[in-house]
């Protein structure tokens, strides 16, 4: 009983203290929104909200054969995003390029003449972009689309040799009208290719990463920034720790330790009190972000049980790991530069394996090295969580296990050295 | 039983730092009890063992009947100690402090409530209750300080040099307060290195130097040990070492103790050793610019006995 009376006692001094909102939650809960907002926060239900943008085009093509490249460009450019690009034709460049400077339109893409022709030979032809310098994605989405196109082209290039070579061989004597057709047909196709990728209707080509299970782009983005607000809630949570488990200096310091062990209550009791406040106070911290980030970020953090067991396994490492790190120090001086400089840079390479867990070569490495914190293993449930269904997994299990198990150890130590130091 | 606290023959060393060395004496129930002495003579490491926060290196004590060795929580539950620093929570009001010590102390539910009110009362922080203690005056933590002591009505109270550091009405605020508390029935063992003090609310004093008892017994007793010496404090333009050699070799002076421009001495007839210091003083071109010719007190014994003025470490 006395015990708790300790530990509500530093709850209560906690929940007073600017430096534990602070640093245990808003801290945490505005690094997550800033990474939120940096990658995700135009997102909405899986759809990107883009600005409208408003294009002029010239098209000086004459086309080939019945083919028009540029004329494949402009339809490109007014089909493919019709709610996001409003396309206008001007009469010539230069009404392009000052629609432009008055802001009228965003881009001009003016089409050069012989565009056709340079498919049917080796004349260079250059199509012009021309944007206005204060913007940025309207016109990236523009040019994106026109390498899309040129780059259709030039396989229609490569196709249009292929063929007219073939058909050489075979004593076929290519015109250009046949080539116009073989042009037409290989750019339809490329264009349906595009469009159909887009619309996400019997794609011909689709493309998927692994884990994906029909997710959208919105599920992915929420995993995404779960996976770093998740390094963020270990980076702190191991900082608030230590912080709480501080209090045991502070007391010594202030003489109040010593009053509390003038009264008739035990050493121990006393001491297991302090250890209780530090893992209550990490609890409310965890609890509150997991909360907090599922609501505010829509980070699917996963089934009840495995959340809380993971939850679980982090509280009891990093409090143990608190008490074990304050044991080693004998004053608040000493705490002060050892939490700023040590804990930082465990919590940063514990944190390896989410910033580099993917890069081709080192990632392996980064996730091999944050193991070797205890930080690393509070991410690694999280990131084992966060890749799956939600589900509770034996890998899941296992380290929780470990986490857990590192987390007594610590304790025990700690235990160990405070008990010598509090003796008579 | 008649004796709240017993020490016998209690040592206590650090290594090679004798703090404690064979400290014996007792505390009668009901008694206001002072240790006396300068600043490192062991008061604070004896009312630590007293207090079970320090195992003795060797002898033990019993408060109230418990030996401090072997039944700590028992005479942890006898005292109430008021430590030399401020020992508060600075960010909890008044009343929460005295709340979470007296569940320390045992306390729960109608009866802590009760003792917090009745304690509140006795220090004069009612009013004030709900305030932070962040934000009282260093006067009133000082009676928060002393409140927390009291709220398991303790038998016995042991005050660590309450007063230092302190204004003067704080001070003789605590010192009223201790005799109120005396007067309620409480044992108060008292540690001071003001004479003053030690003087004003003894019943018994313990005088401590160096780690031992070297005088024990009421004031008037003690002061016997100077006999019919005179003190006599002078205040000097100049260094006083530069004539201390001459006084200690001045006949009737027994003995000198210096400080800076001023210097303590006891002597057999101040009458007779006044001229013969004066001329001692003028040899060496030191003026005396004040001279006091005290009774014996306290402050003349320890002078007596150690060769030393009280307030020297």
């Amino acid at each position: 009983m006395k015990a708790l009376d300790v530990a509500f006692k530093d709850l209560r001094q906690a929940f007073r203290s600017m430096a534990f909102l602070v640093f245990g939650l808003a801290l945490p809960l505005l690094t997550s929104g800033l990474f939120y907002f940096a990658f995700g926060g135009s997102a909405s239900e899986g759809k990107v909200e883009l600005p409208v943008t408003q294009v002029v085009v010239v098209n000086r093509d004459e086309g080939q054969g019945g083919f028009s490249a540029g004329q494949l460009l402009v339809d490109t450019l007014q089909s493919s995003l019709p709610d996001v690009l409003i396309v206008t034709e001007a009469p010539d460049a230069a009404a392009a390029r000052a629609a432009v400077d008055r802001q009228e339109a965003a881009v001009a893409v003016i089409i050069p003449p012989g565009l056709t022709a340079s498919l049917f030979s080796q004349q260079q032809a250059t199509v012009e972009v021309y944007q206005d310098p204060t913007l940025t994605l309207g016109p990236n989405i523009v040019k994106g689309l026109i390498s899309q196109v040129v780059d259709g082209l030039a396989g229609s290039q490569i196709a249009v040799m292929a063929a007219s070579e073939q058909l050489g061989e075979r004593g076929v004597t290519v015109d250009a009208s046949l080539l116009a057709e073989i042009t037409q047909r290989y750019a339809d196709w490329s264009r349906r290719l595009g469009d159909q990728y887009q619309r996400e209707e019997n794609p011909i080509l689709e493309v998927r990463s692994p884990g994906d299970g029909g997710e959208t782009d919105g599920d992915q983005l929420a995993r995404m920034i779960g996976s770093i607000t998740a390094g963020m809630m270990v980076f702190y949570v191991f900082f608030t720790g230590a912080a709480s488990a501080q209090s045991i200096l502070r007391e010594e310091e202030n003489g109040t330790l010593s009053r509390l062990f003038t009264t008739p209550t035990r050493p121990s009791t006393i001491l297991g009190g302090k250890f209780i406040s530090t893992f209550l106070i990490l609890t409310v911290q965890v609890t509150v972000l997991l909360v907090a980030t599922a609501l505010l970020f829509g980070i699917p953090w996963g089934k009840p049980l495995s959340v809380v067991l993971v939850a679980g396994g982090l509280i009891i490492v990093a409090a143990g790991f608190g008490i074990f790190f304050i044991s080693l120090l004998r004053n608040t001086r000493q705490a002060g530069v050892a939490l700023g400089g040590v804990l930082t840079v465990l919590g940063m390479v514990g944190m390896a394996g989410i910033f580099a867990g993917s890069a081709p070569g080192t990632g392996d490495a980064a996730n091999t090295l944050s193991l070797f914190t205890p930080q690393g293993w509070g991410v690694r449930g999280w990131q084992l969580l966060l890749s799956g269904d939600g589900s509770l997994t034996g890998d899941i299990l296992l380290t929780v296990v470990i986490t857990s198990a590192l987390g007594v150890a610590f304790f025990a130590v700690g235990v160990f050295r405070f008990r010598k130091r509090f003796a008579r | 039983m008649d004796k709240a606290i017993q020490v016998q023959d209690l040592h206590k060393d650090f290594g090679e730092v004798y703090a404690v060395r064979g400290v014996s004496f007792d505390v009668q129930k009901g008694e206001i009890f002072s240790l006396l002495g300068p600043n490192g003579a062991g008061k604070s490491t004896t009312i630590s063992m007293l207090a079970c926060l320090l195992e003795p290196t060797q002898g033990d004590a019993l408060v109230m009947g418990h030996s401090i060795r072997r039944e700590p929580m028992a005479v942890k539950a006898s005292i109430g100690v008021v430590p030399q620093e401020i020992a508060l929570y600075e960010d909890l009001s008044a009343r929460e402090n005295l709340d979470f010590w007296g569940k320390m102390y045992g306390l729960r539910g109608a009866a802590l409530k009760r003792r917090v009110e009745e304690v509140l009362e006795i220090v004069g922080l009612t009013e004030r209750q709900k305030g932070r203690v962040s934000k009282f005056s260093g006067g009133m933590k000082r009676r928060l300080n002393i409140g927390i002591a009291l709220l398991h009505r303790p038998p016995i109270l042991i005050m660590d040099e309450p007063t230092v550091g302190i204004d003067p009405q704080s001070r003789r605020n605590i010192l009223d307060g201790v005799k109120e508390f005396n007067r309620r029935g409480m044992t108060v063992l008292y540690t001071t290195h003001y004479m003053e003090e030690a003087q004003e609310l003894s019943d018994h004093i313990a005088i401590m130097d160096r780690g031992r008892v070297i005088a024990y017994g009421t004031h008037e007793e003690l002061v016997k040990i100077v006999g019919e010496l005179d003190r006599i404090d002078l205040t000097l333009n100049a260094d006083a070492e530069l004539v201390v050699d001459r006084w200690r070799a001045t006949e009737g002076v027994h003995q000198v103790s210096t400080e800076d421009g001023s210097a303590t001495l006891l002597v057999d007839d101040s009458n007779l050793a006044l001229p013969r210091l004066f001329e001692a003083a003028t040899e060496v071109g030191v003026r005396i610019t004040s001279v006091q010719i005290r009774e014996p007190n306290l402050e003349a014994v320890f002078l007596h006995l150690t060769g030393r003025a009280l307030r020297d470490t």
